[in-house]
């Protein structure tokens, strides 16, 4: 790996090395561009991965300490006092090399070609920034390919799946217990399981070895590289270019516009505290879509004459059932869901509200013992004792659970912006979260949840329990809080994902998405950041970055 | 750090069931402060580096209330005490004093000053019910599902009790299916699957 001299330009500075920073770090590097990859977290590696729910989930090694160290607080409304407590970001990503792709479940959906002109086809929506995509899935199809070649995805295509130029690259992952109980529902209700596509390798592919079915998949690094994490499949050919840096603990504070208008350095703060330059000659920001509109607004309103960065953050709404069968399931071997239900990916006026989504079949939080005996076991009055005891040891090999996931919509309301007082464990101004979703997005999860109910009535569930569905506090996605756009006065970035403000910065990551997916985001973020790449050395090509 | 490093907002966001399908709730950050120090298997009857005697005796007592020994291992058998002792000394250090005080005041509720571990079990449930919803008990309770449930480096979940509990071996780490029941049935009614 080489490593750059700060003081002198490199091609690009990509800030965060997650979905889309580790793409578009392979992408350019291995084009010949000089890259240095700045991430905050810390270079953990495949090797480095265990199954220690102490360490990963109390201890919080992926997320850090929370509002105690990054003064991150929430509010509904703008008029409320924002809240800074509990353990708990309210936007949650995994601070390490390869980000939230590091952690995920790896769900891999497509978007559908209806995601990119819905506005057009179902109207506006009073209240909201519902809004076209620049541009349409025929645009983005190669590029969904690509994730599914070059990173790796398994599958097989489903009832109603948009068109795709090449087949998947390996057969899905082998079906699990809560899958065969979604085969048997979904058609005892004449609905469709489709098979879950995963971003972890059933077979060896691109020099990975296949899924080991250990369980420990969510909220897990994979210990065998299976995952189809940028830290898996892309930070290694970036690496192995030559022409990349990755440095990671480097906390960047602010990105530099000079007085031409262009960009110039970023300044960071390395692993001991101390104040660093990277001098670029452009700069790719994929921090998330927290941080990035974060660094905008904490770099004097970089990139910002739109007034939207921060706005339109979308969170996917959520929703769920559990129950509990009579024979055990044993969800703790395999993968979280291997079975979706898609039937209501569309919206329909009919229902009365705007939203799709999917209902897929997982093991949830009967995964791994900890969480399970802690959090995730049947209500009960007295959840410790003989009683509980002999509970879980019944209830863990025979739970599962109905996830929903879901849209959300656009608006001013729902943002990213700076605390006027708070400031994180670097001095830098914290994030502070305004969310409240729109009443379609409840009304649709809980819409879902509902269907999620029926099927596990369907088969035959001896116990169920759930919670209505009510307004997101935090997210783990992190959307549209730059999004791209034809019009500079309704969005941050072009369609190629440059700065309509600053020619040399390009911004790509959740933010960039104008609407939410259907609960699925990561596979549309990484299909975009190949795009996105393309688009990035077209135009260093041409001399015109 | 303080006890609110699991303030009681924590417990009761996490205990009210959205955990139980909101379930990316699960990323808890900061039970404590993060450490990287080294964590060695304790053997039974180990000496305690942290707790007193005294003290390991009525976390012990109390442990053993939470996942009592049936016919199967309990929080005893599994050396939860000894998670406890090894945790105060590395991550949980900053939990010590709040465990302490919670255990001081239990204590002074018993009656004819007796100990917490001289009870005899239908007692010293009555006694944790009515503390069950204070904060030191929801902590300790966590703690006591930790060392019974975490990986046996951390001091307990001696010989993966606690997994062979909920039905998982402790020495296998890669699954091959059918995984359970409805899937092997699946695949019965689908060979072609």
């Amino acid at each position: 790996m080489p490593e750059y001299n700060t003081r002198e330009e490199v091609d690009f500075v990509i800030i965060g090395s997650g979905a889309a920073g580790g793409i578009i770090a392979k992408e350019l590097s291995t084009a010949g561009f000089s890259t240095v990859v700045l991430e905050q977290g810390k270079y953990r590696k495949t090797s480095d991965f265990t199954h220690d729910e102490i360490k990963y989930f109390l201890n919080g090694e992926w997320f850090g300490a929370g509002p105690r160290e990054s003064g991150m607080s929430f509010r509904e409304n703008a008029e409320d006092e924002p809240q800074t407590g509990g353990q708990q970001d309210p936007a949650l990503y995994a601070k390490t090399v390869g980000g939230s792709s590091v952690v995920f479940s790896a769900h891999f959906w497509r978007m559908r070609p209806i995601d990119f002109n819905e506005r057009s086809v179902l109207g506006s929506i009073e209240g909201t920034n519902f809004a076209d995509w620049p541009i349409t899935y025929e645009d983005l199809e190669p590029y969904y390919t690509k994730v599914e070649w070059d990173m790796g995805v398994s599958g097989a295509p489903g009832h109603s799946d948009p068109p795709r130029s090449k087949p998947y690259p390996m057969p899905p992952l082998p079906i699990n217990s809560s899958g065969a109980i979604m085969e048997k529902a979904a058609a005892a209700l004449g609905l469709h399981a489709d098979v879950q596509a995963h971003a972890i390798l059933s077979r060896a592919h691109n020099g990975r070895p296949p899924c080991l079915q250990c369980g420990f998949c969510a909220f897990f690094g994979c210990e065998v590289g299976a995952k189809s994490s940028s830290l898996a499949a892309m930070i290694p050919l970036a690496e192995a270019s030559g022409n990349c840096e990755i440095r990671p603990e480097s906390t960047v504070f602010r990105i530099v516009k000079d007085a031409d208008g262009r960009v110039s350095e970023v300044l960071y703060f390395d692993k001991d505290g101390n104040e660093q330059g990277q001098k670029t000659k452009a700069v790719v920001l994929s921090a998330n879509g927290a941080e990035s509109p974060r660094l905008l607004l904490e770099s004097d309103n970089l990139a910002n004459s739109s007034g939207f960065v921060g706005r339109n953050l979308m969170f996917n709404a959520h929703g769920g059932v559990n129950a509990v069968f009579e024979h055990p399931l044993n969800e703790y071997k395999g993968v979280q869901a291997t079975r979706v239900v898609l039937d209501y990916y569309e919206s329909d006026p009919q229902r009365g509200f705007y939203g799709g989504g999917g209902i897929d079949a997982r093991g949830g939080l009967a995964m791994t013992p900890l969480m399970y005996a802690t959090f995730g076991a049947p209500p009960a009055e007295k959840n410790w004792g003989t009683d509980y005891k002999e509970m879980i040891a019944h209830s863990f090999s025979r739970q599962m659970g109905m996830m929903v996931s879901a849209t959300s919509l656009p608006m001013d309301r729902n943002n990213i912006t700076l605390h006027p007082s708070n400031t994180d464990k670097w001095g830098r101004p914290a994030i502070l979260v305004t969310n409240k979703d729109h009443p379609d997005d409840i009304a649709n999860a809980q819409f879902l949840q509902d269907k999620g109910q029926e099927l596990l009535d369907a088969a035959g569930a001896t116990r169920t329990w759930s919670q209505p569905v009510g307004p997101s506090q935090f997210g783990v996605h992190l959307l549209g809080t730059c999004r791209m756009g034809d019009d500079s006065a309704t969005s941050v970035i072009d369609k190629n994902h440059r700065s309509h403000d600053v020619p040399n910065l390009f911004i790509c990551d959740g933010s960039s998405l104008v609407s939410s997916t259907r609960g699925q985001p990561t596979m549309t973020i990484m299909a975009l950041a190949f795009r996105a790449a393309d688009k990035i050395k077209a135009a260093a090509g041409a001399g015109d970055v | 750090m303080d006890h609110r490093a699991i303030s009681r907002r924590l417990f009761l966001e996490q205990s009210a069931g959205a955990a139980g399908m909101a379930w990316a709730r699960v990323a808890i950050p900061g039970l404590a402060a993060i450490s990287q120090a080294a964590c060695t298997a304790k053997e039974e009857k180990a000496p305690f580096t942290i707790l007193s005697e005294a003290e390991a005796l009525e976390f012990e007592a109390i442990a053993a209330r939470i996942i009592p020994t049936t016919d199967t291992p309990g929080a005893t058998e599994a050396g939860v005490v000894y998670f406890f002792d090894q945790s105060f000394g590395t991550f949980n250090a900053p939990m010590l004093p709040m465990l302490r005080g919670g255990l001081d005041e239990l204590q002074s509720g018993i009656a004819d000053g007796k100990l917490f571990s001289a009870l005899g079990p239908n007692e010293q449930d009555a006694i944790l019910e009515q503390a069950q919803n204070t904060p030191f008990f929801q902590i300790f309770r966590i703690m006591t599902f930790a060392g019974f449930f975490g990986m046996s480096e951390y001091g307990g979940n001696k010989d993966g009790v606690g997994w062979e509990l909920l039905g998982m071996n402790p020495h296998e780490h890669a699954y091959s299916p059918p995984f359970g029941y409805y899937d092997a049935e699946y695949l019965e009614e689908n060979p072609d699957a």
